[in-house]
C-alpha cells in the first residue's frame, strides 16, 4: 500500500510515534501539581487528558503540515493563552480557500457541512480538500484510539 | 441566415448554380479550415468525420435541386457517417490508451476504466449528434462543425501537452488539463465543474476504502453519512478512553522518590503486579525486552534506574532521556513475571 502511487497524500506515521507523543504529553501533564493531587475533580482530569490526547495526536500526525492539526494546535494554544504562529507553506492556497465554491449538489453540501463541524479547521476548506483532511483525520484518530486502548488495557486491573 | 434563405429558395427556383455557388462557398470556406485543422490533429477520430462533409458537400453540389433529395442526401450523410463512429471510438480509445502509457502504473487501472466508459459515452452521444445534423439545415451543420472544432481544439491541446495525465493527477500541476469528451458541453464553467466533480469522486472512493463497510453502500449521501458516523464514533471512543485513563491513573503511585527509594519487594508487589500489561507493540521491541529481562534477572533490582541508560540502545529513541526522569516509563519489572510480558509503571 505504501508503495502504490497515490496523488492524494494521506500517509500516517506508525503507532509508536503516536504512543510516544501521547506519553510525553501525559508525563508533562503529570508533572503539574494540580493533576496528581487526590482532591482533584475527575471531570477536570478527564478534560485535560482528552486535550492532551488531541494535542499529541496533532503533533504526531505531522504538526503544522496538515490543516486540521494546525487548527487543533491553535485552539489548544489559545486556551492556554499562548501565542502560536505557524509558518505558511504555500501562499497560493489561500485564494482557493476563500473562493469556497459550494455550487455542488444539495446532498453533498449538507453532508459537507456536518463534516466541517466535525473535523477541526474545516470551515475554510473546499469540499475536495475537506475530504482529504477527513481521510487523514480518520487514520490518525484510529491510530490514537489504538494507542490509548493499549494503554488502558495495560493499566487496568486484571 | 442567407444561406438558409438560399436553400429554401432552391426548391422554388430549381436553379442548381446558385445553390452550387452557395454550397461551394460553404464547402471551400469550410474545407480549407478543416484541411488546416486536419494535419496537426493526430488524436481523435475527427479526421474520419471531417473528411466526410466536404465529400458530402461535393455530392450535394451534384445532386438534384429538390429539397426532398437534399433531405435524403443529408440523411444519407447521417447514415454514412455512422460507420465512422466505430473508427472514431477506436481512435479515441487508442489515444487515451497511448496517454496512459506515459503515466505511472497506479493510474493505469483508473484510466482504462475511463477509456472503457468513454467509448460508450461517445457512442451514445454521437448518435444524437448525428441525427441532429441530419435534421437541421446546413447552417446548423456549419455551427456544429465549429462546435466540434472547439472540442477538437481542446482535444488537440490536451494531447499536445507533455503531461497526459488524468484529471485526478492534475492537482499537483498549477493548471488542470481536462479532456473534453465528445458530445459534452465545452464552456469553461462546465469543464471546471466536471473536473471538480471528478476530484470529489476520487476522494470519496478513498474515504470509502478507509471506512469499513462503505463499499457496499451505493449513493454518495449514504456513504457520507457513514463517514460522518465513523468520525463521530472515533471521537467518542477517544473521550471514553480518556475517561478510563483518568480513572485508572490515581491508583498508581507516581512519585519518583518513592520508586527510587523503595526496595524491590514492597514496591514491586504493590504497583507492578497490578500494572502488568501485554502491549501490542512491534515484535522487535518485545524481543529486546526479553533480553533486557534476562539481564535484569542477574542484576540486583535496585539498579533499576541506571537500567534506563541501557534502555536507549534497545529502544533507539532519543526521547528516553526525558523518560529517565519521568514517571511513566516502559520498564521491565520484577523477576516473577513471565518473560514475554512488559511491565509498565506510571
Amino acid at each position: 500500500m505504501a508503495s502504490a502511487y497515490n496523488p492524494i497524500y494521506t500517509d500516517v506515521p506508525e503507532k509508536d510515534v503516536f504512543a510516544l507523543h501521547f506519553l510525553q504529553t501525559l508525563s508533562n501533564l503529570r508533572t503539574q501539581n494540580s493533576f496528581s493531587s487526590p482532591d482533584n475533580k475527575t471531570s477536570d482530569r478527564v478534560k485535560k487528558i482528552k486535550k492532551a490526547a488531541y494535542v499529541s495526536m496533532a503533533r504526531a500526525a505531522g504538526g503544522a503540515n496538515r490543516l486540521w492539526s494546525r487548527s487543533l494546535l491553535h485552539q489548544a494554544a489559545k486556551r492556554n493563552n499562548k501565542n502560536v504562529r505557524f509558518l505558511r507553506r504555500k501562499r497560493r492556497v489561500t485564494w482557493l480557500m476563500r473562493r469556497r465554491s459550494n455550487r455542488g449538489d444539495p446532498i453533498e453540501d449538507v453532508a459537507a457541512e456536518r463534516l466541517r463541524n466535525l473535523v477541526p479547521g474545516g470551515g475554510g476548506m473546499e469540499t475536495s480538500k475537506l475530504m482529504e483532511e477527513t481521510a487523514h483525520y480518520i487514520k490518525c484518530l484510529s491510530m490514537q484510539v489504538k494507542v490509548m486502548q493499549c494503554l488502558v488495557d495495560g493499566l487496568s486491573p486484571k | 441566415m442567407d444561406l438558409s434563405g438560399r436553400f429554401g429558395a432552391r426548391s422554388g427556383d430549381g436553379v442548381p448554380f446558385r445553390e452550387a455557388a452557395a454550397l461551394e462557398s460553404l464547402h471551400i470556406g469550410g474545407g480549407e479550415e478543416f484541411r488546416q485543422m486536419v494535419p496537426p490533429e493526430n488524436a481523435g477520430g475527427f479526421t474520419a468525420l471531417l473528411e466526410l462533409p466536404p465529400t458530402q458537400a461535393v455530392e450535394l453540389l451534384h445532386s438534384s435541386s429538390s429539397s426532398a433529395s437534399q433531405a435524403t442526401t443529408l440523411h444519407s450523410l447521417g447514415t454514412l457517417s455512422f460507420p465512422s463512429n466505430p473508427l472514431l471510438m477506436e481512435r479515441a480509445s487508442r489515444f487515451s490508451v497511448i496517454a496512459t502509457d506515459n503515466q505511472q502504473n497506479g493510474n493505469v487501472s483508473g484510466e482504462t476504466t475511463t477509456t472503457s466508459s468513454v467509448p460508450s459515452n461517445e457512442h451514445i452521444k454521437t448518435e444524437p449528434a448525428e441525427t441532429e445534423t441530419c435534421d437541421q439545415a446546413a447552417v446548423e451543420k456549419q455551427s456544429n462543425r465549429c462546435g466540434k472544432r472547439k472540442e477538437l481544439d481542446k482535444k488537440v491541446k490536451s494531447s499536445t501537452k507533455k503531461k497526459n495525465k488524468s484529471s485526478e493527477e492534475n492537482e499537483k500541476l498549477p493548471y488542470v488539463h481536462v479532456r473534453a469528451r465528445r458530445g459534452q458541453a465545452t464552456d469553461s464553467h462546465s469543464l471546471a465543474e466536471r473536473a471538480r466533480r471528478e476530484k470529489i469522486n476520487a476522494r470519496m472512493k478513498l474515504l470509502q476504502e478507509l471506512v469499513p463497510g462503505c463499499d457496499k453502500i451505493q449513493g454518495t449521501a449514504l456513504v457520507l453519512d457513514e463517514i460522518i458516523n465513523h468520525v463521530q464514533s472515533l471521537q467518542r471512543q477517544v473521550e471514553m478512553l480518556s475517561m478510563r485513563l483518568a480513572s485508572v491513573n490515581p491508583r498508581i503511585d507516581f512519585n519518583l522518590d518513592t520508586i527510587l527509594a523503595s526496595e524491590n519487594g514492597s514496591l514491586m508487589d504493590g504497583s507492578f503486579n497490578g500494572a502488568t500489561m501485554q502491549l501490542a507493540w512491534p515484535l522487535q521491541v518485545m524481543e529486546t525486552e526479553q533480553s533486557y529481562h534476562h539481564r535484569q534477572l542477574q542484576q540486583p533490582p535496585s539498579q533499576q534506574w541506571p537500567f534506563d541508560g541501557l534502555n536507549q540502545p534497545v529502544w533507539g529513541r532519543e526521547e528516553n532521556q526525558d523518560h529517565g526522569n519521568d514517571h511513566n516509563n516502559l520498564m521491565v519489572g520484577s523477576t516473577s513475571l513471565h518473560p514475554n510480558q512488559v511491565k509498565m509503571e506510571l
